[in-house]
């Protein structure tokens, strides 16, 4: 069964533009100028029971709104969508019943009153029993490390600890899909693994399905086996990240640093005959040979460089998920 | 009985809040129950240099003032939407709301209530009972269910007027001045109507029925007979602008276009 199903998904928005000068303001007061703008542009994509989805794209490239329209926030312009089986905006107070939401930069608990205070709430809000409350939570609580927050009013608490309390609120009534919107924005390393294990650890038990968007690549690598991405409202990627990398991976790069001064001209010439090209870093002198995917050619580079010049130290670097990635944007369309 | 045992869970969580901060708690149960003073003092001083306004008495005058004191008190207590534009909207909290299966203006008054403001309807019956004993008026085995009936009216007519006011945000999102200015013509349901012309009490009896919050209901345990059908009226009035103000808010949420992260 599909969790999520959308279909030629359309949002727009109207978008006023101002005249210039005192006279266009005047004029802007009898008619403004508009343009209808589409922040989702008819996208359709399936998502699958337990499945963890990366969601990606540079900032306002649809995102969020695709999110909104999905928890049934925003009332889509035209399309369908259908999760959990049921029409988002039409059902609403039934069908967020079915679904967990967190927003990375919005808190869903009550500032001022204590975290289990705002649980013990939010379980009359989604019809908890206790025994249900009980069982479900315990786990969540000991695994996400918040017992001794519990006690505490949520501006007490600092970023990371506040992150972890808003995942347990989203996970109450323990729904059978989770939106996480930049969940782990500003968030340091240890907080993120502990956060990426937990989920991981809820897929696996209740085969929850997660819908992530975020900005830290890293994330989805840990979490994600699929992605989407979006640019100007469209999906120009679906697909698994393995065959992302795959296909846009542009060869690898050898970075050297060399105990003696070196020539660019030198090595160009040393390597002349082969697919490589040669940069350096004026400030910290490393210089990196940039080659294909050929991994014979890396060998023989190094064997050149090395036989004529005292090495210091060298690295050989794959692409990163973060570089294939500008790389798709700089050029536009898979 | 979810939406009741949800308002008492909010009352709780409300009262909680509250405890947190006992020195704030005190301070502002004391200054609420000076400025009440204040009030009734202020009430009595004005009113002392009228004796007659257009065939009202001066006790009378002060019992329509304490009897709008009591709607508006609860009004002020329950539907503080009066930054709902500021606070949801342009702050984007209402996506929060969308996100929990409780209906989106239950759980916005809920979280908005202020229950201190319930002080000012204990001045609204104090007053009442002053002129009222001054006036010899008796209180029959009826008047207190009326009086209930008609205070849920006024509070459901405020409500309606301010609710109806909160939903222009969904349309346009930029501040508007509408909501002070509300409240200041409000002021004038609390005088006895027939002292306006025929427009503004025409404006006040079926655009913006405020004087259904302070005059018309009073009227009747006043005894005056000529305004007991507007009295009767006023609950029936709460209801279709509450219910108006409801169907308006429930159209708006799907226009609501959402704030940017």
């Amino acid at each position: 069964m599909n969790a999520i199903e959308v279909r030629d998904l359309r949002k727009e928005f109207k978008a006023y533009s101002s005249r210039s000068g005192l006279k266009g303001a005047f004029r802007d007061l009898l008619t403004r100028n508009y343009k209808i703008v589409p922040a989702v542009n008819d996208i359709s994509f399936a998502v699958k029971q337990g499945e963890m989805v990366g969601y990606i794209g540079e900032n306002g490239a649809g995102k969020s709104t695709t999110i909104k329209m999905l928890t049934g926030i925003l009332t889509p312009t035209s399309g369908s969508i259908t999760v959990n089986g049921m029409n988002p905006h039409k059902e609403r107070e039934k069908f967020v019943q079915t679904i967990g939401v967190v927003f990375g930069q919005r808190s869903q608990l009550w500032w001022d009153i204590a975290v289990q205070e705002s649980f013990r709430l939010l379980k009359k809000v989604y019809k908890v029993s206790d025994a249900h409350y009980n069982e479900h939570m315990d786990h969540v609580i000991k695994t996400l490390d918040i017992e001794p927050l519990l006690d505490k009013p949520v501006r007490k608490l600092s970023l990371g600890q506040r992150m972890r309390c808003e995942l347990a609120a989203a996970l109450i009534h323990n729904p059978p899909l989770l939106f996480l919107d930049e969940p782990t924005i500003g968030l340091d390393v240890l907080v993120k693994l502990k956060i990426r294990d937990f989920l991981k650890e809820i897929n696996e038990k209740y085969n929850t399905t997660i819908l992530l968007t975020t900005h830290d690549l890293t994330d989805i690598e840990a979490l994600c086996e699929r992605v989407v991405m979006l640019d100007e409202g469209k999906v120009i990627y679906d697909g698994s990240l393995k065959s992302m990398k795959e296909n846009w991976a542009e060869g690898k790069e050898i970075q050297f640093e060399f105990l003696e001064s070196a020539e660019l001209t030198q090595l160009e010439r040393l390597t002349a005959g082969m697919q490589v090209k040669w940069e350096i870093d004026e400030k910290s002198r490393i210089f990196s040979a940039l080659t294909g995917d050929d991994d014979e050619l890396v060998s023989q580079v190094i064997a050149k460089t090395v036989a004529s010049h005292k090495v210091k130290d060298v690295k050989i670097n794959e692409p990163s998920t973060e570089e294939i990635i500008r790389n798709i944007y700089e050029r536009g369309m898979v | 009985m979810f939406y009741f045992t949800m308002f008492f869970q909010y009352i709780g969580q409300y009262m909680k809040t509250r405890l947190e901060y006992r020195a704030d708690l005190v301070v502002e149960i004391v200054s609420d129950l000076l400025s009440q003073a204040i009030n009734l003092i202020f009430i009595l001083v004005v009113f002392g240099h009228t004796d007659f306004l257009n065939g009202w008495t001066r006790e009378e005058i002060i019992f329509i003032y304490g009897f709008f004191l009591v709607p508006y008190a609860l009004f002020t207590s329950f539907f503080n939407i009066w930054d709902f534009n500021e606070r949801y909207i342009v702050k984007g909290e209402l996506d929060r709301i969308l996100t929990r299966p409780v209906h989106s203006l239950f759980q916005v008054i809920l979280e908005r209530m202020e229950l201190e403001s319930l002080f000012g309807a204990v001045t609204g019956l104090a007053v009442m009972f002053y002129s009222g004993s001054r006036l010899g008026l008796e209180v029959n085995w009826y008047d207190p269910l009326l009086f209930a009936l008609f205070v849920l009216g006024g509070v459901l007519v405020y409500a309606g007027i301010f609710i109806m006011i909160a939903c222009i945000s969904f349309w346009a999102d930029a501040r508007t001045s509408i909501m002070p200015m509300m409240y200041n013509i409000g002021n004038y349901g609390r005088y006895p109507v027939d002292i306006y012309n025929k427009v503004i009490r025409f404006v006040l009896t079926w655009v913006l029925p405020f004087a259904f919050v302070g005059v018309y209901p009073a009227a009747f345990f006043l005894g005056r007979k000529e305004w007991y059908f507007y009295s009767f009226l006023t609950p029936l009035i709460g209801l279709v602008f509450f219910g108006v103000s409801v169907m308006l808010w429930n159209k708006g949420v799907k226009k609501y276009s959402g704030a940017g992260n």
